[in-house]
């Protein structure tokens, strides 16, 4: 008789992660509820110090415009971190489990555990990067800056160890 | 499987990684263009009384008196005695008239600040494009009235922005180094639609 299949626990390592990334983001969306006008004030300060960054011209009604725009992507990069890190707290914690269960071969079930742990952690802290970086190098350069040293490794990272892994199980349907 | 099939696979497959979401912007209206549109909508509801309170404690009136310099004379008393006599055109023009002078300082600064040597290319388009959405912010509110006044005046200035922002997406130099033209242009355009509309009688008098 077959034995009824049991769900394996990842490494508590990759717990830890999960959970303090999901903890960074609850604390995240707090600060940023109870110190929006201090961020806002920090980040206008900022950038009014780094004018010509912003293509800031010294006309009240088109420099508005600009740091509005530019203030905007501030606290939407907050809010995408906060949104990000929940998330990826909670895929860490699924796909970890999945691979912890039915990736049997050695090599493959670290790799990709690793893979799916580094990735999606670090994947919502591009997003705290980027904002951080508007102020003082721009929109468009804060995100230039944000995708070639987190968004595309991290989050090319997560992608490869979710394709990986969805082959591994779809090879045991399969084999089945 | 070979070492460049594979590298090839593994960049297709993290590609997606590439496109992630920054949130969007929609541009949001000033403190004046907010309070013309507050004054316009009670103005359209004959709440006279709501406007002139809107007028007397908002931004537009606030910015009458800090740009005086640049406006005919009495143009704040004048809206403020419109209101106050329910005289709904009246006000209409002479929002239209302070709406323009906005615009038409916007354009004398753009072209000040694009005689400027210095500025590269990519800049002076930049520049050029910003000036040009905050002209257009405020040209955009009235036009409606000026082309109820006068349609030569509003086709042309139309016409002018549509050729400024054709310079400003321009890749080309000599094409972006054109934009002065357009904004001297919409700066003349609109110092007569001021002289003019101020020195007219009201249209329903």
């Amino acid at each position: 008789m077959r034995e009824p299949p049991t769900w394996r626990l990842p490494p508590v390592w990759v717990l830890l992660v999960a959970v303090v990334l999901i903890v960074c983001a609850e604390v995240g969306g707090a600060s940023m509820s109870r110190f929006k006008i201090e961020l806002t004030r920090w980040a206008r300060g900022t950038m009014l110090t780094h004018p010509a960054v912003h293509g800031l011209v010294g006309v009240r009604d088109v420099d508005e415009r600009i740091l509005d725009e530019a203030l905007v992507k501030f606290d939407a990069g907050l809010r995408l971190f906060h949104m990000h890190a929940e998330g990826m707290g909670l895929v860490i914690i699924a796909t970890t489990t999945v691979a912890a269960t039915l990736v049997r071969t050695a090599p493959a079930r670290p790799l990709i555990i690793s893979l799916l742990t580094v990735g999606g952690t670090c994947y919502p802290l591009g997003y705290l990067l980027w904002a951080a970086l508007i102020p003082y190098v721009g929109l468009e350069r804060g995100k230039a800056i944000a995708e070639w040293l987190v968004w595309i490794p991290f989050g090319g990272a997560t992608i490869v160890a979710l394709w990986w892994l969805a082959g591994v199980v779809a090879l045991r349907l399969v084999r089945r | 499987m070979s070492a460049l099939p594979a590298l090839a696979l593994l960049l297709a497959l993290a590609s997606p990684a590439a496109a992630h979401h920054v949130g969007t912007y929609t541009p949001r209206d000033n403190e004046i263009t907010t309070n013309f549109k507050q004054i316009k909508f009670s103005l359209q509801a004959k709440k006279f009384d709501v406007a002139l309170r809107l007028f007397e404690e908002g931004a537009l009136r606030a910015a009458m008196r800090e740009t005086a310099g640049t406006l005919p004379a009495g143009l704040e008393s004048g809206t403020r005695a419109a209101l106050q006599s329910n005289d709904g055109l009246e006000v209409e023009r002479r929002l239209m008239i302070f709406f323009a002078a906005l615009a038409r300082e916007l354009a004398l600064e753009a072209d000040r600040q694009l005689a400027d040597g210095k500025l590269s290319r990519e800049a002076r388009a930049a520049t050029g494009r910003r000036f040009l959405e905050a002209m257009w912010r405020y040209y955009n509110l009235v036009d409606f009235a000026v082309s109820s006044r006068d349609n030569k005046s509003s086709t042309a200035l139309r016409l002018a922005f549509d050729e400024a922002e054709g310079y400003v997406k321009t890749t080309s130099a000599s094409e972006a180094d054109k934009l002065r033209e357009p904004l001297r242009r919409i700066s003349q355009l609109l110092s007569t639609l001021i002289d003019t509309s101020s020195a007219l009688p009201r249209r329903d008098s």
